[in-house]
């Protein structure tokens, strides 16, 4: 559930971004779409690389064995 | 794909629209229409006199003219800097004046400052003579000491003869001076004094001994203060005091003429490398001598067209002309010009992938990506949110100090660093975020997102060293678990996961480039293109590329043990093998299977239709036959659309295919090589994990250890040079580098034509800056 639920505010943020963006820079329909271009680029980046380091602890195929001197 | 059509053009995606144009002039309004076309900046004119020398131009004398003015500016900036004279920025209030009168002036200016310069030289020769004649009388007074020297003194005169050469440093004044025949002096004893430069000292002794057979005594002393003789010594030293005066006061008169030159030098300057510019652009102009006007042609931006007619009717009233400047619109052969507008925040991207070729004709600008993916890229190699927020102070100094730093002019280094303030912002915000994805500050990590999700599998911890913690809560929230860093298995468990994320982002970045190639197909009208080009392409990668990376996310979401090597690999060597404990899928073989043919359908797929029905339609259209029913004419030969060369009407088959063969086979080895280059996303980001742990442990934390304060002291200061200048500037670099080839290699490398050539209007504020 942990993994929905962070998507759902990933994706809340980046709807949020954008309509920010709109209100202070409104630049036109042309300026406007590449600045909703930039910031669904980066809204799927930061979420990319959540996800895959968030999946990659979901079920680990090796436990934290700790060296000596810890 | 109607939604596609339905949205506004995107600001950056594509190049503006252009068109040619033709301007004709008359000659009278000819030089202010062009300079204010210099003002405006949009329009960039055709060298219609290419086949022309220089010498043959009709403007070749103004341009001489300018050449000379030029000359003569970059003297008086000469002289200034000899003289150190700081150059004295006025407000220009002085009338503007014209361009003959500027000539006439300078040409004064210069003749005043050469003379002044010869005299001054001249003054200056005749006051180091006199300084070594002073010095000469200084030491031939200590060696005569023979008491017969009170009556020889009244007779002797000054004459200077005998320069050895023009040289200073080599001259040697030899002063004769006769002497009065005196009791003591039967004998013919004669003496000569002067100064000589002390490296030829012997070889001169040797020189007199042999001249006068030995009979000469010789003597030398190094040139410094001595006894004087009061009377001749007093003439010299009040010469010498005249002529330093003089030297003085003419120095100062040619600093003012110098000052006041250069008040207006920067204003001269502009103007006339202005006027140059204004005639090289009317040489490029056609002369139609019946028709006594210019005929120029050139390519101008459509939204620019208002503003061009708009500054040449300003042109034609100012100059009071009767006849008005025409200004339409022309077909042009040749591909037009790839024009870009930019601001300050996007300039330093379009830069780096104009470094890389420049955009075809309104072809997909990979700019509109890259601003957020490049330094995405670095942040994935670069990632330590303590680095980041180092960089990130970098920026906003650079950011804070804008202004003042654009108008320096700034060493090599920092200009690149300060044209690329925004991308290194950029670099910074997203390090910071994949820092905190990391977990390392510095190497250190945290538990800012919660508690960790490891414990020891009972209070005691034995067995913590071997068999290790278990997991009894909910994966960590945010990022990696603070409690791997340090372990024995760490490395395993963060390289296997950072490979398979390389791989994830390899694959999803290619087929982003895959899908900007349909675009651009759709936009070019080639559905050759998208039916035996892009649907091929995707089939290819994604049936071996795709399927690896959903095997990842399955086997990451399972938990399962398969082996991805040994899946990915065997499915190649023995499809039909059972694949027993690797399995992940349902109906994995017969998918697997599947798979595997679409591959090998999809390489001739991509390899022969195009060539096989582009001839089928240059047959059928060199026959002049009609163009058959279904939109032929989107396959049409001239989806050549944008290459720079003319259209040739001969179709050579077999240059077709092979262009076509080599294009398949670099996308089908390159979707090996190029999703393998994706590990480099690991490797550096484990090289930076390893390089700030081991400063970390090794310097700060050993340092840290002693109790002595010089210690620490020593220790933290190593600690900060390793990570200011191998962390922060060694490792930017190489990250910087290493995402800079992932985007113009493995992603531009899918889509990019990068054919075109670039937009260089004639305008004032792009002429180069004169050399300081």
């Amino acid at each position: 559930m942990g993994f929905l639920i962070t998507t759902l505010i990933f994706i809340v943020t980046g709807v949020i971004a954008s309509l920010l963006v709109r209100i202070c820079c409104n630049r036109g329909p042309s300026g406007n779409l590449f600045h909703l271009t930039l910031v669904i680029t980066a809204t799927v980046c930061c979420w990319m690389m959540w996800a895959i380091v968030y999946l990659a602890q979901m079920k680990p195929l090796i436990v934290p064995i700790l060296s000596e001197g810890e | 794909m109607e939604f596609f059509d339905n949205l506004p053009a995107m600001d950056l995606m594509r190049s503006e629209k252009m068109t040619f144009v033709q301007l004709i002039i008359p000659f009278e309004s000819a030089h202010r229409a062009i300079s204010y076309l210099g003002e405006l900046g949009l329009l960039q004119f055709r060298d219609l006199n290419d086949d022309k020398s220089p010498f043959q131009r009709t403007f070749v004398n103004q341009v001489k003219r300018c050449g000379e003015m030029s000359r003569k500016l970059r003297f008086f900036k000469d002289q200034i800097n000899k003289a150190s004279l700081l150059p004295l920025t006025h407000p220009t209030l002085q009338p503007d004046i014209d361009l003959e009168e500027l000539e006439t002036q300078l040409a004064e200016h210069e003749t005043e400052l050469v003379e002044m310069n010869a005299n001054g030289e001249k003054l200056r020769q005749t006051y180091n003579e006199l300084l070594e004649f002073k010095m000469v009388l200084q030491k031939a007074g200590g060696f005569l000491v023979s008491a017969q020297s009170h009556k020889v003194t009244e007779d002797r005169e000054l004459e200077e003869n005998l320069y050895l050469n023009n040289d200073y440093i080599e001259r040697a004044s030899l002063l004769e001076q006769e002497m009065q025949p005196g009791p003591s002096n039967q004998a013919g004893l004669r003496f000569i004094s002067g100064i000589i430069c002390k490296s030829k000292i012997l070889r001169f002794e040797r020189m007199l001994f042999r001249a006068t057979r030995g009979n000469m005594f010789f003597n030398q002393a190094p040139a410094e203060e001595y006894v004087m003789d009061p009377v001749l010594a007093e003439k010299v030293l009040s010469r010498l005091s005249e002529l330093e005066a003089t030297l003085d006061a003419g120095i100062r008169h040619r600093n003012t003429a110098l000052n006041s030159i250069g008040s207006h030098l920067k204003k001269w300057t502009d103007m006339v490398r202005k006027e140059k510019a204004v005639y090289d652009t009317l040489n490029m102009l056609n002369f139609d001598v019946t028709k006594k006007c210019l005929v120029g042609e050139g390519w101008c931006p459509i939204f620019a067209k208002p503003q061009i007619q708009e500054v040449l009717q300003r042109a034609t009233f100012d100059s009071n002309s009767q006849v008005g400047i025409i200004f339409h619109v022309m077909d042009a052969v040749e591909s037009p010009p790839t024009y870009f507008r930019t601001n300050k925040f996007t300039h330093a991207f379009q830069e780096i992938v104009d470094a890389y070729g420049v955009a075809r004709y309104q072809e997909a600008n990979p700019v509109v990506y890259t601003v957020i993916t490049y330094p995405f890229l670095f942040a994935v190699m670069f990632g330590d949110w303590g680095h980041g927020i180092c960089l990130l102070l970098g920026a906003l100094i650079l950011i804070a100090r804008e202004r003042r730093l654009g108008s320096q002019k700034l060493g090599s280094f920092m200009e690149l660093a300060f044209g690329g303030r925004y991308v290194i912002l950029l670099m910074a915000v997203f390090s910071i975020y994949c820092g905190l994805i990391y977990n390392e500050f510095f190497s250190v990590p945290f538990h800012i997102f919660g508690l960790s999700a490891y414990k020891c599998r009972d209070s005691t911890c034995s067995d913590a060293r071997t068999t290790g913690l278990i997991k009894y809560r909910d994966t960590y929230p945010f990022g990696v678990d603070p409690s791997w860093r340090g372990n024995r298995s760490e490395l395993p468990f963060l390289n296997s996961l950072k490979m398979k994320m390389s791989i994830l982002f390899g694959v999803a970045q290619m087929n982003l480039g895959i899908i900007l190639s349909y675009f651009n197909a759709r936009f070019f009208a080639s559905s050759l293109d998208i039916r035996y080009q892009f649907v091929p392409q995707m089939i290819f990668f994604n049936s071996l590329f795709g399927y690896l990376a959903l095997l990842i996310l399955i086997k990451w979401c399972t938990g399962s043990q398969a082996d991805l090597y040994h899946v990915m690999i065997y499915m190649f060597l023995s499809p039909t093998d059972d694949i027993g404990d690797n399995q992940l899928l349902w109906a994995q073989r017969p998918l697997q299977i599947l798979l595997l043919l679409l591959a090998i359908v999809a390489v001739p797929w991509m390899l022969f239709p195009k060539p096989l029905i582009l001839r089928k339609i240059h047959i059928e259209r060199f026959q002049g036959r009609t163009y058959g029913l279904l939109g032929t004419s989107e396959m049409d030969l001239d989806s050549e659309l944008g290459s720079a060369r003319q259209r040739h009407e001969e179709f050579n088959f077999s240059e077709v295919l092979v262009h076509q063969m080599i294009h398949a086979i670099e996308f089908v080895l390159g979707a090996v090589s190029n999703t393998a280059s994706y590990l480099r996303l690991w490797a550096l980001s484990l090289a930076h994990s390893e390089l700030s742990t081991v400063f970390y442990e090794k310097v700060l934390l050993l340092a840290w250890g002693f109790d002595n304060i010089l210690i620490r002291l020593a220790g933290l200061a190593v600690f900060a040079f390793a990570t200011a200048f191998i962390l922060l500037m060694m490792e930017t670099l190489s990250a910087f580098l290493h995402a800079l080839r992932l985007h113009w290699v493995e992603f531009m490398g899918k889509f990019y034509f990068a054919d075109g050539y670039k937009f260089r209007p004639f305008s004032f504020a792009s002429l180069p800056e004169e050399d300081d």
